[in-house]
């Protein structure tokens, strides 16, 4: 929603069709719509092909100047930072293609065109792919989120739709523009993943923040059911990092994790490269690795132990017979 | 930087006109934003068209919503007042620099250097917010949500790096021709905001303007109190019905 001038409230405003032709003001860059991919808190993003080359892009479509400009402002100086710490990786790396205006009825629209990332929102990955996926899709987005922490950002909006994985697991932060620079105030969040809401700390950008939201991420991709009970059954003033931890504390299919989000929910990380070994060490740990898809059902220890018996059983029996 | 958040549901039913009170603020400088809060059936055409007209005369935004998006809107309405403020501000400096250019006409690579100087401007000006709240008596099922939605604005307050407080106050007052009474003080504080409103009485007058005409004297003089003795003369311009029935 956007409001133009003062005070009209005007509802989401309507996508483009298919087929239509984007050309940018300044740099007459033109852009084909295929479709739309998602619609974000401050824009549309378009799947677009760049007229004369078949490659696909994601094209969006800011409600407001200012407020596109500052995500752009943060989208070049991580490409520049990226550049700078590693100078020949360039083609498909660069994710800011373009930077225009395309004039539409109401007036110029500003837009930008990115690298698009095929794949799914985090949910829909988890549902499709099982809950052994966790340990893996985690590590990767720990790894994005960390990138983003050395290079003086925070995210900020972390949740299952801002993040995109590939069919196999490759994962992508999408929507920039919630990301704040570390020591200022978060720019956007969304309630359930937000340390404020559960009483746990401030809104000030530290990298713990995107860690706190990391965890709330994955208690409700692992058990959602009992973070929206948490969630419904308290006022807000009575809300607390306790009942998450509880929740944590009696949660099976928490257990594997279960060290890692009390640390992240308490805020005891020192930053996400300390948070990003743990999760290693957790995710690899011996014990672990045979267990993280469920633990081996009672009956099919049972039936193995009882297996082993009729075995030797058999043996004595030949030998018996010999 | 300085605000007024106005909380209600409905009409002003007494005094001074709100949209004029309004318009007094934001010619002090102070913007002024409405929250609308409904949570069965409509405003009424009357009440939302009263509540947009406050906010276009405020220089500000007016949204209405139920008490469950509360605390995210009047966080949105705060933080984007801010940014507007400032653009107008920049911008206006952009038109004596360039000449009849507004950030939109910039090219994108120049655009990046003043969205630059907005966004700091934006985390560091200093900001006072008064939040002023309807406690007529339609209103009292919705007072612990407006609580806890201004504990909630505190927290993201308190997260700016420049320095920012908050009043609070509440209309009508006890007596007639209290119009508005304070309920905290200027805070940085989101723990001194507990139980703001246990001990009140709901009325049914709803005098929103000369609550705002209150609000704009607290930002003047610092005090509700100074300005009752420093007003004596002038109250009657206000035209209010209570103000000398004892």
């Amino acid at each position: 929603m956007k409001e133009k001038g003062c005070s009209v409230i005007t509802s989401s405003n309507p996508a483009y069709p298919a087929g239509m032709v984007i050309t940018g003001k300044w740099r007459k860059g033109r852009f084909i719509i295929r479709r739309v991919l998602g619609q974000g808190a401050n824009g549309i993003v378009y799947l677009v092909q760049k007229e004369g080359a078949s490659h696909p892009y994601a094209l969006k479509m800011g409600y407001d100047t200012l407020d596109l400009q500052s995500e752009i402002n943060v989208l070049m100086s991580l490409q520049s930072k990226r550049k700078a710490a590693d100078p020949l990786k360039n083609g498909p790396r660069t994710f800011l293609l373009e930077v225009d205006d395309f004039k539409g009825e109401d007036g110029d629209i500003p837009f930008y065109v990115m690298r698009y990332i095929r794949g799914s929102s985090l949910s829909h990955f988890m549902r499709k792919r099982g809950k052994e996926w966790m340990g893996l899709t985690g590590l990767r987005l720990l790894e994005k989120l960390n990138g983003l922490h050395r290079s003086g950002f925070i995210f900020g909006d972390l949740k299952p739709e801002n993040v995109m994985v590939s069919d196999v697991g490759q994962v992508e932060l999408v929507d920039y523009g919630g990301v704040s620079s570390i020591g200022r105030s978060v720019k956007q969040f969304t309630e359930w993943y937000d340390r404020g809401y559960w009483n746990a700390g401030s809104r000030t950008s530290d990298e713990g923040y995107d860690l706190f939201a990391f965890a709330v991420l994955i208690i409700q991709l692992l058990n959602e059911e009992e973070l929206k009970k948490t969630a419904a059954q308290h006022l807000p003033q009575t809300r607390s990092p306790g009942q998450l931890l509880s929740l944590i504390q009696r949660s099976p299919k928490l257990k594997p994790y279960s060290e890692w989000l009390r640390r992240a929910i308490r805020g005891e990380f020192s930053g996400s490269q300390e948070a990003l070994k743990l999760w290693k060490d957790t995710i690899y740990a011996p014990a672990l690795v045979g267990r993280l898809p469920g633990k081996t059902p009672r009956w099919l220890m049972n039936a193995f132990a009882l297996s082993i018996v009729i075995v030797l059983l058999a043996f004595l029996w030949a030998w018996m017979n010999t | 930087m300085k605000q007024i958040l106005l909380i209600t549901d409905g009409c002003s039913n007494v005094g001074t006109s709100p949209v004029l009170a309004a318009a007094h603020a934001f010619q002090e400088g102070i913007t002024v934003n409405v929250a609308g809060v409904v949570d069965y059936g409509t405003i009424g055409e009357l009440g939302s068209l009263e509540i947009a007209e406050i906010a276009k005369a405020g220089g500000g935004i007016s949204r209405i919503v139920g008490t469950r998006q509360l605390a995210q809107t009047m966080q949105m309405m705060t933080r984007k007042t801010v940014v507007q403020t400032i653009q107008q501000a920049v911008n206006k400096e952009l038109k004596q620099i360039l000449g009849g250019t507004a950030l939109e006409d910039l090219p994108p690579s120049q655009r990046s250097q003043v969205v630059q100087v907005v966004d700091e401007m934006t985390e560091t000006t200093p900001l006072k917010v008064a939040l002023l709240i309807d406690a007529s008596a339609s209103m009292k099922p919705k007072l612990s949500a407006v609580e806890d939605a201004i504990r909630d604005l505190m927290l993201s307050l308190q997260a700016r790096e420049g320095m920012s407080e908050l009043a609070v106050f509440h209309f009508p007052g006890r007596r007639g021709e209290e119009h508005a009474v304070m309920d905290s003080d200027w805070t940085r504080d989101a723990g001194t905001l507990r139980s703001l409103f246990q001990r009140l009485q709901m009325k049914g007058a709803t005098p929103t303007g000369p609550a705002i005409m209150r609000v704009i004297d607290f930002f003047r003089y610092g005090t509700l109190d100074e300005h009752l003795t420093w007003r004596g003369s002038t109250d009657e311009g206000e035209g209010m019905l209570g103000d000398y029935v004892v």
